[in-house]
């Protein structure tokens, strides 16, 4: 008769473990947190090792290379699993802004600047040269010209669409600069605020295709890299640590439980 | 008045603009290569540059990290533009 | 007498040495990392220009060197009178500080007025930045450096509409547009030099 009770031991222990992760009130903000960094790895996997568009071919590539490369066989595979998760990624990813954002303490237009800015953005910069590069990948028989158009249009799209996210990058500075809140440290907001002058900086690739200031320059794109991989990295892990730092009592679920009686009869942490 | 004329502030002001003038007058008697000029002027911008963070700016009075990563900045920079022009000349 | 003075410097009475930092830490941050993004563009543009030597020096002798000398000057005495103004909210002359800021914000105001004198018959005449190099960088350069002045200009409309509502000013409010402003200035001064002056 020993069996069944060993059996049943463990399973009660971990039971409350599995019902305490899974009741986690932040359990809906993390899942939106997380899929920035997964976005990001796709996103990376895409434009690096599966179709090399990143780092940025030159601008000066002669019309046979520029025809190889928009009907290789690896940018088919990394389009059609781009076009799966760009539409996706690009708006979640926003979503983890969102969640420090809608808890500053700053004017309602500056954060629709944010969210407006970023849904412009993500169309033009992504998903306006992955259909360019879909439609020299799947679709057979452009002349090479008008492969070389979609080439130049890609990358401009791509490399100097990046106008679009000046608003956003404005406005979210502007937002951890002004928040009475303090959600997100002020330095961070400055920080921010060279996101908006790197985009400024990148409207050179649409005059010249020459360094430094071409779309694969060591200016208009390399330097501009410097200034925003790491931000985009710190400010991964102060929304995470905004995330961690908020008091429960502030969440919309726990006001809702609250409201609803029905709700309180079970307790999260019991 | 009295406050103008006797402030740190307006002589450090008066110097920045004589100096300014004169590297001006300086660089309009020059239309070809002129590394005379060229090192004056620049060397003269720098010293400029460095009396407006310092009275300007108040480093003179703040904690040593900022002033050291203020002189850091300055020396860098003005030494890796004077090498690069004297590079190609 | 150098070793008395030594005494009163080390011991001074209120304030312990060399920790006032003026205006706030972070506008600090972004100060140092301005002043670092300014000067890898210009350690590019000297290269570029070493590079490109005839077509640099044709190109800068195209520019209107008088708006630029008139506009360092414009912008040194703005600075001059920020710097009194900060001044003066810390002895307390809040009337005064708001005079000088006042002038100081004006003067300041005229650099953008000046910038399109120097800028529009250019772009009329067809010299726009992809003309050549040199006018890229021009443009870039100061295009930015003018985005950098009117976001001072902003601030400065703030801390004047702080100065006139608030009876006690918080003086590292004060400070942090003023350190802001002279670093606008002090970018200015190496411009100058580099686009109108080298040779």
């Amino acid at each position: 008769m020993s069996e069944p009770t060993a059996a049943i031991e463990p399973i009660a222990s971990v039971q409350p473990k599995k019902i305490r992760w899974l009741k986690n009130k932040k359990l809906d903000q993390y899942l939106v947190f997380w899929v920035v960094p997964v976005f990001f790895q796709v996103f990376g996997l895409v434009f690096v090792p599966l179709t090399w568009m990143m780092p940025p071919m030159s601008p000066d590539k002669p019309l046979a290379d520029i025809v190889t490369f928009m009907q290789t066989s690896p940018l088919e595979l990394a389009l059609s699993l781009y076009i799966l998760v760009s539409g996706l990624g690009a708006v979640v990813t926003v979503g983890a802004y969102w969640l420090v954002l809608a808890r500053m303490a700053v004017s309602p237009a500056i954060k629709y600047a944010f969210l407006a800015g970023q849904v412009i953005g993500s169309v033009v910069g992504a998903l306006l040269p992955v259909s360019l590069f879909g439609l020299a990948g799947f679709r057979s028989g452009y002349d090479p010209e008008t492969l070389a158009m979609f080439y130049d249009f890609a990358y401009l799209a791509y490399n100097g669409s990046l106008g679009c996210f000046c608003l956003p990058w404005l406005a979210l500075s502007l937002a951890i600069i002004l928040d009475k809140n303090r959600i997100l440290p002020k330095w961070l907001g400055y920080y921010t605020a060279w996101q908006y002058v790197t985009e400024l900086f990148a409207a050179s690739v649409w005059l010249t295709t020459a360094q430094p200031f071409g779309w694969n320059g060591y200016l208009a794109f390399y330097f501009n890299m410097l200034l925003y991989v790491p931000w985009q990295i710190i400010i991964f892990f102060q929304i995470y640590k905004a995330l961690k730092n908020q008091p429960e009592d502030e969440l919309d679920n726990v006001r809702l439980e609250r409201s609803l009686p029905s709700y309180q009869a079970v307790p999260a942490y019991s | 008045m009295n406050y103008f004329l006797h402030n740190t502030l307006t002589h450090v002001w008066a110097f920045l603009m004589a100096v300014t003038v004169a590297a001006w007058g300086f660089s309009q008697h020059s239309d070809g290569v002129n590394p005379a000029l060229t090192i004056g002027v620049l060397v003269i911008a720098f010293i400029k540059a460095q009396l407006v963070i310092w009275h300007f700016m108040e480093v003179k009075r703040s904690p040593a990290w900022l002033k050291k990563t203020c002189w850091a900045w300055l020396i860098v920079t003005a030494l890796l533009i004077l090498i690069f022009y004297a590079y190609f000349l | 007498m150098t070793s008395s003075a030594d005494a009163v410097m080390t011991k001074p009475p209120t304030t312990p040495p060399g920790s006032q930092l003026a205006g706030e830490g972070s506008m600090w941050f972004f100060i140092i990392g301005d002043l670092i993004i300014f000067s890898v563009y210009f350690v590019f543009y000297t290269w570029h220009r070493g590079i490109n030597q005839e077509l640099f020096l044709e190109s800068q002798l195209q520019l209107n060197q008088g708006i630029g000398f008139i506009n360092t000057l414009i912008l040194l005495t703005s600075s001059l009178f920020i710097a009194l103004g900060a001044q003066s909210v810390h002895e307390g002359e809040y009337r005064r500080a708001l005079a000088l800021m006042r002038t100081a914000f004006f003067i300041g105001a005229l650099f953008p007025v000046l910038k399109m004198v120097e800028w529009l018959p250019k772009i009329n005449a067809g010299i726009t930045p992809g003309e050549n190099l040199f006018y890229l960088y021009y443009y870039i350069m100061t295009g930015l450096h003018l985005c950098h002045v009117l976001l001072g200009l902003v601030i400065q409309a703030f801390v004047l509409r702080h100065l006139a509502s608030e009876k006690t000013p918080d003086a590292e409010f004060v400070d942090s547009g003023a350190v802001y402003w002279h670093m606008v200035d002090l970018l200015w001064i190496v411009v100058f030099a580099m686009f109108y002056l080298m040779r």
